[in-house]
Parts: C-alpha cells; sequence; structure tokens
C-alpha cells in the first residue's frame, strides 16, 4: 500500500487556505478585499497573511493610492506551487479514505 | 478522531478552495452597466446628429461616455482585485472603442461617412468584441448579442437609409440595453448567492 502525503501546516490552517485559494485567482488583492472575503478579523488576517508571508507563499506591497494607505497581496511561484501540491495530497488521501 | 470525521474535514477542505476560487473571479464580472450606459449615448448621439445636426454629435458623446465609464468603473473596482480575465476584457473593448473611434473620426473628417458604413463598421467591431467577450466568459447571451450585430453590420449594407437607421437602433436596445439590464440582474444574483457562502474566520 502507498504511503499517504503529509499535508503541509502552513497551508493546511483553514483560514491560511482559504487566503491562498482566493489569491490563486486574482493578481493580487487587497487587504480589505480579503477581509469582506473571509469574514475574519483585522488581527487574525493579519497574523495569517504574515504566517504566509514568512513562509514565501505571499508577498506584500504597501503603497498610497490618493493619499490612503493601501496593503496589497499577490500569491507567489512557491505558494502557486504550494497550493497545488496540497490539493493533489488531499484528493490522494479522500481517494484512500474512500478505498479508490 | 474517526474516519469518517477525517473524510468529511478533508472534503470540507476541497470544498473551501473551490468556494474561494470561484469567489475571487465572481468579482470581475460587473459590467452590464457599461452595456446600458454605451447603449444610452448611441441614443443621444443618434438624436443629437439627427435633430442637431452636429457633425461634433458622435465625438463629443463618444468621448463623454468614455470619461463616464472611467470615472464609474475606478470606482466600482476600488479595493477589488485585479485579474487576467478583468484585463482581458479591457483590453477587448478598449481597442475595440478606439479603433472604432478612429475610424469613424477620419470618415467623418475626410467627407466619406455614409450610414450604411457606419453601421457596418460599429456592427463589424460590436460583434468581435461581444464575440471574443463571450468566449472568455462562457456567455452564450453574450455570443447571441455578437451574431445580432454582425448581422445588423451585414444587412445594413443591402438595405435603405431608413431601413438601415431603424435595424441600427433595434440592435442597441436589444444588445445593449436588454443585454445590459440582463447582465446587471445576473450580477446582482451571484452577488446574493455569494453572501450566502461560508466564513472562514478561524486559523
Amino acid at each position: 500500500m502507498p504511503e499517504l502525503p503529509e499535508l503541509n501546516p502552513v497551508v493546511h490552517g483553514k483560514l491560511r487556505l482559504a487566503l491562498l485559494s482566493l489569491l490563486s485567482g486574482v493578481e493580487e488583492a487587497e487587504f480589505t478585499w480579503l477581509r469582506s472575503r473571509t469574514g475574519s478579523t483585522d488581527g487574525n488576517l493579519g497574523a495569517q497573511l504574515q504566517k504566509l508571508e514568512e513562509a514565501g507563499y505571499v508577498i506584500v506591497e504597501k503603497k498610497f493610492v490618493q493619499r490612503k494607505p493601501q496593503t496589497l497581496y499577490r500569491m507567489t511561484e512557491a505558494g502557486r506551487e504550494a497550493l497545488t501540491e496540497y490539493v493533489q495530497a488531499l484528493k490522494q488521501m479522500l481517494g484512500a479514505a474512500i478505498g479508490v | 478522531m474517526n474516519t469518517n470525521a477525517d473524510e468529511q474535514e478533508l472534503k470540507d477542505r476541497l470544498s473551501l478552495i473551490e468556494t474561494m476560487i470561484a469567489e475571487g473571479r465572481r468579482t470581475t464580472e460587473s459590467w452590464g452597466w457599461t452595456f446600458v450606459l454605451w447603449g444610452l449615448a448611441y441614443y443621444v448621439a443618434i438624436a443629437w446628429s439627427a435633430w442637431g445636426r452636429s457633425t461634433l454629435a458622435w465625438p463629443v458623446t463618444m468621448i463623454a461616455a468614455g470619461i463616464l465609464t472611467g470615472i464609474f468603473g475606478s470606482r466600482i473596482k476600488s479595493g477589488r482585485p485585479e485579474t487576467t480575465v478583468g484585463r482581458s476584457m479591457l483590453a477587448i473593448w478598449l481597442g475595440m472603442g478606439i479603433s472604432t473611434f478612429i475610424i469613424m473620426l477620419s470618415l467623418g473628417f475626410s467627407g466619406r461617412m455614409d450610414l450604411h458604413i457606419a453601421i457596418a463598421i460599429i456592427g463589424a467591431m460590436l460583434g468581435a468584441a461581444n464575440a471574443t467577450s463571450s468566449i472568455i466568459l462562457k456567455w452564450k447571451m453574450q455570443f447571441a448579442c455578437a451574431l445580432v450585430w454582425w448581422a445588423t453590420g451585414a444587412v445594413s449594407c443591402f438595405i435603405s437609409d431608413s431601413q438601415a437607421g431603424i435595424l441600427f437602433l433595434i440592435a442597441i436596445f436589444f444588445c445593449q440595453i436588454v443585454f445590459g439590464f440582463y447582465g446587471m440582474i445576473a450580477e446582482s444574483r451571484k452577488r446574493k448567492a455569494g453572501r450566502n457562502g461560508q466564513e472562514v474566520s478561524h486559523a
């Protein structure tokens, strides 16, 4: 019987997984947009985004647009690969769970 | 945790990924209002050029509609993420708009403007832009609009001035005004459905 893959703990967190999935469909996204889509609090969202940033899965860009601060997040190639590998591992584990 | 619970959790994770990816894509679909705005702009330009007999009617109305689209578009886009699909749509419609504007302006200033030629060019351009958008967005109703525009452009070459004018007004009504409102209703429904989606508030 083949060995089941380990799930990446950085990606596995529910909010972090939601953030990576959201960012995979867009080029870049503002902090406020990510907050509205996930229904998360500022503190929790900031902490989870920092973990993703430390893992090298997202990069952050801070700038001013019409004198208003804007924090933009973009998924990196490493983040995309991590999400793809996570989905593959998930599917493999599900296949094993239902005996396929 | 037992095996059933594990399996359910894995399924929930997959479902969450699908929901969030769909959520990201959904944000690009808010263009219905632009069809209504440009449909009304065409009617204003037609009325102004017919009754006002001004050569400035079309260029002024089109520039004004372009500025309004830019202002409303930037307000609506504010805070929303940029997507490849969104940039593709902008490229298609901007390219179509600039091409049509340059050709129509050149025809107007050279004195070679003819109603049949104008409708044929607008029909072909709008047909191409609608068809390309509909293929990218997988939107059958928009492809139907492309067919109507292509037919309008082709048929206008064979009929009288007044018939071509009426055909153009009808095409604008269905492919801009009606389609625009239909798009706005469809987008509103999708947004409501999205709000009922799940919230993800823990790590």
